[in-house]
């Protein structure tokens, strides 16, 4: 048979969660780049997100930024419904956004718990929920979820976060085996720790020690991740469902 | 008591609805007839049952909250009039005829089980859905 290169890609209706900054700004650019439709969704940071549009537009792509707290299962249902109604379907989320707030299990506030959960975890059903129905009705579509490295090799102050990412992976499986009849995948990028605002409390704290776990000696880059999503989001990994792909340069534990 | 549909009503939404379903289900829309059961004549699934609601919500224009069928089955019993553990009582049996009368009496069977009531479903369990949702759409404006 005649293989081909053509990611498939162009022209999709994608949606990326947490798309104004680090690796969902990175995943915005790519996809948009090889001509997606890409709309993403940001909780706080208007100024950030209008200059990720700003920069599509000059370059010729298409994208649209629309402010959403992925928390809230009624906007985030309302948010997909008004985007289905203009692009008419949905082809790939992926959910990006989600939060940090590390301290020693002992350390917390209920807050750092909840806030945790409901953006990392919660957010993601909403989303994935909200996504579905469309999906499961134009029998296809595919939902990467960004997981971290966290879920399988915790580390210090980060239990609440760990915890969230290993439900993501637990959910990727379940959910793809849910949805694979209808032909929608669902696959997860597990990033290590990227050199991004997010992780800048980690790299201060234990920089050293954290690259010293690391076989390539490096922090990774938000656009590195944006390839491995990049790949499952294309017609290349249509053969690819319920699996994690860890992208961490080789972080191991001790 | 239960809810009265006209034939009228039915047969001004079935078109839609079965060619709705029949996308859904992907099957011909001549194989939808009004009585059919929809998981044990047409093979449907619990994903094909979301579609359906879904599909029926977009080319209706209205809302189908989750559970809506049962609810509108039990009319005015309470859920403990209802059923009991999960099994449907005697007083729920004959409220679920009366409202699925559609469906042949020999498919009710007794005990039954809550979880199997989509079991009973056809295609104008669902006309009763849409007209019941329409009116409902009505009422409120």
């Amino acid at each position: 048979m005649a293989l081909t290169l053509a990611s498939g890609l162009a022209g999709r209706t994608v949606i990326v969660t947490g798309g104004s900054r680090g690796i969902g700004r990175a995943v915005v650019e790519l996809l948009a780049q090889d001509g997606a439709d890409v709309t993403f969704y940001y909780r706080d940071n208007a100024a950030a997100a209008q200059e990720v549009v700003a920069a599509a537009k000059a370059a010729g792509q298409t994208v649209t930024a629309e402010q959403l707290d992925i928390r809230d299962s009624a906007a985030c249902a309302s948010a997909i419904e008004r985007l289905a109604d203009r692009r008419d379907r949905i082809d790939l989320l992926v959910n990006n956004a989600g939060v940090i707030r590390d301290n020693p299990l002992s350390g917390f506030a209920d807050a750092d718990v909840q806030d945790v959960l409901d953006t990392n975890v919660t957010g993601v059903f909403n989303m994935a929920r909200a996504v579905a129905p469309y999906m499961i009705s134009q029998r296809g579509g595919k939902i990467i979820n960004i997981s971290s490295v966290s879920a399988e090799k915790g580390g210090r102050g980060q239990t609440n976060y760990a915890a969230s990412k290993g439900a993501i992976n637990a959910l990727t499986r379940a959910l793809a085996v849910e949805l694979a009849p209808r032909r929608i995948t669902v696959n997860a990028v597990a990033p290590g720790v990227i050199d991004t605002e997010m992780s800048a409390g980690v790299r201060e704290m234990a920089g050293d020690e954290v690259r010293a776990r690391i076989l390539l000696k490096r922090y990774g880059k938000p656009e590195e991740i944006a390839y491995a999503v990049w790949f499952l989001a294309s017609d290349y990994a249509n053969y690819v469902t319920g699996q994690v792909l860890t992208v961490d340069g080789g972080f191991k534990m001790d | 008591m239960t809810t009265v549909f006209t034939q009228d009503e039915i047969d001004a939404v079935f078109p839609t609805v079965s060619a709705t379903m029949a996308d859904a289900l992907g099957c011909d829309v001549e194989d939808i007839k009004p009585n059919v059961s929809l998981i044990e004549g047409l093979d449907a699934e619990s994903i094909d049952f979301l579609d359906m609601v879904f599909r029926l919500e977009r080319a209706f224009k209205i809302k189908i909250p989750r559970g809506k069928i049962v609810e509108n089955a039990r009319g005015t019993l309470t859920e403990a009039e209802f059923e009991l553990k999960g099994v449907v009582t005697d007083t729920g049996l004959a409220q679920l005829r009366s409202y699925l009368s559609e469906v042949p009496a020999e498919r009710f069977k007794s005990p039954m089980k809550v979880a199997d009531i989509p079991r009973l479903f056809t295609p104008e369990t669902f006309c009763k859905l849409v007209v019941q949702a329409q009116r409902d759409v009505k009422a409120a404006a």
